[in-house]
């Protein structure tokens, strides 16, 4: 046999469905831990905490939550999102690193297959 | 080899969105996932398949050593700042994953092998297709069309999850993979994120755009400005390095995993056609070429070094008038291929179907097949996708 004996691709197809109903962009946003698990959005809502750092003085540790925008998975608590994005969490300082970089060169109509894109 | 009509499964439009294929129909209407027809092999015209991909890919990875050791990198544009991380990671050999051969066949009657056409090394796609849709597909096909134990060149799934599993321990963890907001690349990229999650690893998803840049730190950082290590982007690089970050990913190469790496600019420019050509005159599965001009060929097709989706074509036959595409890359450096044997195949309507058959190579070795048809002889935007098996 040169063909596999099973193809399962549930990222894929969820992502899939999830573009086909729509669910794409700003407009599905959720809050996630770090292993893209949906929580409450409050988690989000805090910047940090200070602890001690064991020489009388304290650090700030960054929470593990941010927002997660689009993809598939829905709103539910619990649940793995993917196939979105994210972006930076709110209240953290982000100055020094600039964006957009990468990423102007196919502006539409380049690609081969679906015909946009810049795969081949 | 040959050209099959079949009556599409009811309701074919959902079945391959489930399974993750949006984009099946063009913006014209008509079908990019065409199963009104599939290609039938024999076990032997796969196997020669298979081989050829093999063969093929010994002799780039020959192509590329030579081009580093004789410093040919001129001949291919190559910019000359991207040449130190090409020979670092060439000689350090970072995660390579895939890549697919497009080549020009009729099959084992047409007495001629498989012709390389190019190598798409670098951003190939119609990935999904090849390795999940047409699976699938088979798997419906009664047994009065494809025989009671119907096969399929194509193990790129179970291939790139086993590739992922050997790549583990190389790899800092999330992988990121990153392309373009066009359902195809998106898609493309899930599937193979998907693929790596099977595998274990760890992962996150995003942009291009994305991806930051931090001066201080030096570093690439995600968009919750943590450090990103190891990135999969279904983005070229001759893109990469022309846009403002291309620079620093030049500068830092050595503490980033890119996958694609860098050292397949050589590959997957179509300069590497006449270099092979040197190195192999008169190989089967080569057709002659040349940079510029055609030399003393009178059959040929010109093309731009980076071309994508069929621009800048140029198709030319002694006695008729030569067929042009349009495109962005007038201006730019040339090569001359000579054309392939004819491989055309009829439609139920009698028009002329001009199938390019992709061989799909996961960790160096040939295992899959996906073929894109063309009502012309280039293939264009307008192609669609034909599923295949073999008895």
């Amino acid at each position: 046999m040169k063909r596999s004996t099973q193809v399962a691709a549930p990222l894929l197809a969820a992502a899939a469905m999830a573009m086909l109903a729509g669910c794409k962009g700003p407009e599905m946003q959720r809050c996630v831990d770090e292993n893209n698990k949906v929580v409450d959005d409050s988690f989000c809502h805090q910047p940090g905490q200070q602890r001690p750092d064991g020489h009388g003085g304290f650090i700030f540790v960054p929470m593990p939550y941010h927002y997660y925008y689009g993809g598939y998975g829905g709103y539910g608590l619990g649940s793995v999102v993917g196939g979105g994005s994210y972006t930076p969490t709110p209240g953290r300082a982000y100055s020094t690193t600039s964006r957009g970089g990468f990423g102007s060169s196919f502006s539409g109509g380049h690609g081969e297959g679906g015909g946009e894109g810049a795969g081949e | 080899m040959k050209r099959v009509s079949i009556t599409p499964r009811e309701d074919w439009q959902q079945k391959v969105e489930s399974v993750g294929l949006v984009f099946h129909t063009l913006d014209n209407g008509d079908p990019y996932w065409d199963e009104s027809a599939a290609y039938q092999f024999t076990a032997a015209e796969i196997d020669t398949l298979e081989a050829a991909g093999n063969e093929l890919q010994t002799m780039c990875l020959a192509a590329a050593q030579h081009i580093i050791d004789n410093k040919r990198y001129a001949e291919l544009e190559i910019p000359w700042a991207a040449i130190p991380a090409i020979e670092w990671a060439w000689q350090n050999e970072p995660p390579a994953i895939y890549g697919r051969f497009d080549v020009s066949w009729a099959g084992a009657s047409s007495g001629h092998a498989p012709k390389l056409l190019e190598y798409n090394a670098d951003t190939p796609t119609s990935l999904l297709e090849a390795a999940v849709v047409q699976w699938h597909w088979l798997k419906d096909m009664p047994e009065s069309l494809v025989s009671s134990k119907p096969d399929q060149f194509s193990s790129i799934h179970e291939k790139l999850i086993a590739k992922w599993k050997d790549l583990d321990e190389y790899l800092s963890k999330p992988v990121y993979f990153a392309a373009l907001d066009y359902p195809e690349d998106q898609l493309t990229t899930i599937y193979l994120r998907d693929t790596a999650h099977q595998a274990g690893l760890e992962t996150l998803q995003m942009y291009m755009a994305e991806i930051g840049w931090n001066s201080e730190l030096q570093a690439f950082l995600d968009p919750n400005e943590d450090q990103m290590f190891s990135i999969f982007k279904l983005y070229p690089w001759e893109a990469m390095l022309a846009e403002e970050f291309g620079p620093h990913a030049l500068d830092t190469y050595q503490s980033v995993r890119w996958i694609e790496p860098i050292w397949k600019m050589l590959l997957s420019n179509k300069g590497i056609l006449p270099i092979l050509w040197e190195l192999y005159p008169n190989h089967p599965n080569l057709l002659e070429a040349h940079f510029d001009s055609p030399g003393h060929m009178t059959s040929y097709v010109k093309k731009p070094l980076l071309s994508r989706e069929g621009a800048n074509i140029t198709l030319v036959r002694p006695d008729t008038q030569a067929i042009e595409t349009d495109g962005p890359y007038n201006g730019k450096r040339m090569v001359c291929q000579a054309l392939a044997p004819d491989a055309v195949f009829n439609n139920v309507s009698g028009n002329p179907r001009y199938p390019v058959l992709g061989l799909w190579m996961v960790d160096q070795e040939c295992c899959g097949l996906g073929i894109r048809e063309s009502a012309g002889p280039i293939t264009d935007n307008l192609s669609s996708f034909v599923p295949h098996f073999f008895v």
